[in-house]
């Protein structure tokens, strides 16, 4: 199986994609000449031409607008905004338009498009340019989530986003465009709201979303060789639709759930997550649902801060710990 | 907003008030000074009128309820207010625009707070952001505090024990938790499960009534668990054996006994001689003559009807006397006590008893006995001579008065009546007393009659 980089993987689905459909196409800050911020679009320029792979000004509601109006006559647009910081720009083209026109108007239009942008701290950017924005956009209904974690889950969500008639945010990460992974050949896409379990354990669920699915891993191997505890990763890999099923049954048997996410606590995907769990399968669990969540505050610069600031493996464990026993 | 109708204070010697008849109907609409509710005093009845206007939103104290001045005896306020438990819930927690801040930043943080990423919640919606070294080592999830565990009396178990709990028939109340601050989790009930139940607590009728082995047929009960991991250290390898339920009946009873009933031994000797003549002629006439423990069931039983506090217990502060006189022969199964019951024994012969004794402790030794034949003992006899065990005291099978042990059988030198030295076939008989229903001249003349008794046993043949 062929191993190749995360950012490979997003490249190889476009290019697959583009060849298969006409009809899709790229618009984006410096995805052509450039070859894109994130080398994800490296060389479609010169494969697909300048129709097919536009460069567009610093200006992102327009470029997700242009992607809505597009999308609206039939066209598969995939945009890429640089990272998803800057997506606060389009939020009106994003949630008034792309989320909301096809159930404005019965239905007589859709928009297929795709939102492809990064995010993610850890380099030292600052307040405004470190985000994680999964639940801002799981909040709004119309809008499908993709947080693909590995080479081959971004491969197959992307190719699977392209095809979907619905509007797709696709949050990519940062630091994870240059993991390398397995990416089979000829890899079909993979269907949203199918969870994949990384690990298997008996003891606690932990579900680990966008890059926390890879922190939530190394807690998991951390518990088993430190504490004993075997713990179930579930990545879910799409968070609208969520596949709740996987995440229940695990809990069910497990009987304790923690969450990882990388964004802010309040209104977070885990708080989210962990009212469904508790609605669903309250009589399933041992402990409270434990959420591990980044700080609740705007980046710090300072890079100590900066660390301090989102998850570690270190969180993990002690959250995991925290439903067996005090602390 | 609803405020409380509080209990007037009608006359200055007035300590309570009864209500007679309320005169506005819960949901109806009242003005200030309207007739409200006719109020019974120490001295007269008299009519107390609203002291606002609104709706009578609930009544606290309905009529005949006699209530001390102070007490809310209604609730006024506004129509559609929520009544008096949701209000008061309302003014325990967030007001919004009244109390301002606390109020209304508690009511969020309360869930944020019970998960990791607690400390970043404290910054909440305040755009004013926390002091850094707190609000920014944030990640670190930290368990919300111990919630307190007793106050309304709740047991605190998580909510799938409490499931499995109901499954498997496990008492939460007598478990302890061994998860965060305490909390009873499922793997406390599973293993509490597997040990079995914990007997009843003693007080209920049922549980002293009938001693709590009956309600254990014996084979159930041999085969302790070993536990699978033994410990080393000076003593060497540890096996650990887990008690099975009637082990653990046993000791708890045992332990129980021992700890709250003031005992004291009485002992004698007895000179089997005659017993022993008798029980030779009988082997003449029959295969299997009568033991010299069947003997002592009998003369026990003979004296325990004349004894009746022997034949009794002591509880909860009264004695109980019992018209039957069921003797119990406690018998050594596999790894277990057993006290199988002679009912009415001192209505049966010899014979009879010798022969029920005899199947008793068969059925005891193949694991057959079942728990009727267990229940219902008013005394207990209890034999180690066999051992060539002299003589021993016992613990007092509760709530029975006492217990008589029995030695072995030998011969002693003993002096006789012209002061000779002789060797006579000596029995030593301790009975152990519970003080509380037995006194010492009590006890001395019941052991006294059994000597009498077996010295001259024709009266047992009868």
């Amino acid at each position: 199986m062929p191993q190749m980089r995360y950012r490979e993987a997003l490249r190889l689905a476009l290019r697959e994609e583009m060849q298969a459909d006409e009809n899709v196409f790229l618009m984006g800050e410096d995805i052509g000449v450039f070859q894109g911020a994130f080398k994800v679009t490296q060389g479609l320029l010169q494969e697909f031409g300048e129709k097919r792979v536009r460069d567009t000004p610093i200006s992102e509601n327009t470029i997700v607008g242009m992607g809505v109006g597009a999308a609206m006559t039939g066209l598969r647009p995939v945009v890429e905004i640089m990272t998803v910081n800057f997506s606060l720009l389009a939020l009106d083209q994003i949630v008034n338009c792309a989320a909301s026109i096809r159930y404005m108007f019965g239905a007589q239009v859709s928009v297929p498009m795709v939102i492809r942008m990064p995010q993610g701290a850890g380099h030292q950017l600052g307040p405004t340019h470190s985000h994680s924005f999964e639940a801002l956009y799981l909040h709004v209904p119309g809008l499908l989530v993709a947080v693909p974690s590995t080479a081959a889950d971004a491969h197959g969500l992307l190719k699977a986003a392209i095809r979907d008639d619905n509007p797709v945010i696709f949050i990519e990460h940062e630091t994870l465009y240059g993991r390398r992974g397995e990416v089979p050949e000829n890899a079909e896409p993979i269907n949203f709201g199918e969870a994949v379990v990384r690990r298997e354990g008996s003891d606690v669920t932990i579900i680990g979303i966008s890059r926390m699915a890879e922190t939530a891993l190394k807690g998991a191997e951390q518990l088993a060789a430190e504490h004993a505890i075997e713990s179930e990763v579930i990545d879910p890999r799409t968070l609208r639709p969520l596949d709740l099923d996987t995440i229940l049954e695990s809990v069910r048997k497990t009987n304790r759930a923690v969450i990882v996410e990388e964004g802010w606590p309040h209104g977070g995907v885990g708080a989210n997550m962990a009212a469904l769990i508790q609605e669903q399968a309250f009589d399933w669990l041992d402990a409270p649902v434990a959420r591990v969540a980044g700080g609740d505050v705007p980046m710090p610069y300072s890079k100590p801060l900066e660390q301090a600031a989102f998850p570690h493996e270190e969180h993990v464990v002690s959250a995991a710990l925290s439903t067996f026993r005090d602390l | 907003m609803a405020s409380d109708v509080l209990m007037p204070r009608l006359s200055d010697s007035m300590e309570e008030g009864t209500v007679l008849k309320w005169l506005v109907e819960a949901g109806g609409e009242v003005s200030r000074g309207q007739p409200l509710v006719e109020i019974e005093t120490d001295k007269a009845n008299m009519t107390y009128e609203a002291d606002s206007d609104g709706v009578l939103l609930e009544v606290l104290a309905q009529a005949g309820d006699t209530l001390p001045i102070g007490e809310p005896i209604a609730r006024i306020g506004q129509a559609g207010e929520a009544s008096s438990s949701a209000a008061a819930d309302a003014e325990g927690g967030a007001e919004p625009g009244e109390n301002g801040g606390p109020g209304r930043d508690g009511a969020p943080e309360v869930g944020a707070d019970a998960g990791p990423g607690q400390q970043q919640a404290h910054a909440d919606a305040a755009p004013v952001p926390e002091p850094a070294a707190t609000a920014v080592s944030a990640a670190a999830p930290e368990p919300p505090p111990p919630e307190a565990a007793g106050g309304n009396g709740r047991i605190k178990a998580s909510p799938v024990a409490r499931r499995v709990a109901g499954e498997l028939g496990v008492e939460l109340a007598q478990l302890e938790g061994t998860g965060p601050g305490g909390r009873i989790l499922k793997a406390d009930v599973e293993a509490a499960a597997i040990r079995g139940p914990v007997p009843h607590e003693e007080g209920s009728q049922e549980a002293t009534d009938e001693p709590p082995r009956e309600a254990i047929p014996p084979d159930v009960v041999t085969a302790p668990g070993v536990s699978a991991a033994p410990e080393t250290g000076a003593k060497g390898e540890v096996t650990v054996q887990e008690l099975t339920r009637l082990q653990r009946t046993v000791s708890r009873r045992m332990a129980e006994s021992k700890a709250t009933v003031p005992d004291f031994s009485l002992e004698l000797d007895v000179d089997m001689t005659l017993c022993i003549e008798l029980r030779d002629r009988l082997k003449e006439q029959v295969e299997r003559a009568p033991s010299y423990n069947d003997m002592v069931v009998k003369a026990a039983a003979l004296a325990l009807r004349e004894h009746p506090r022997v034949n009794g217990g002591y509880r909860d502060g009264r004695f109980e006397l019992y018209s039957k006189v069921n003797v119990g022969v406690a018998v050594a199964a596999r790894d277990a006590l057993v006290v199988p019951v002679v009912p009415d024994a001192d209505q049966k012969s010899l014979g009879e008893i010798s022969r029920q004794a005899r199947r008793l402790i068969e059925r005891v030794r193949d694991g057959e006995i079942t728990p009727p034949e267990l229940s219902g003992g008013t005394f207990t006899v209890s034999n180690l001579g066999m051992y060539g065990i002299e003589r021993f005291t016992a613990i007092i099978n509760t709530p029975q008065a006492a217990i008589l042990t029995v030695g072995a059988l030998e011969k002693k030198a003993t002096v006789d009546e012209r002061g000779r030295v002789v060797a006579r076939d000596m029995l030593t008989l301790t009975l152990v007393c519970d003080h509380r229903i037995l006194y010492g001249a009590d006890g001395a003349q019941f052991l006294a009659r059994v000597r009498e008794l077996l010295e001259r046993p024709l009266s047992l043949a009868l």
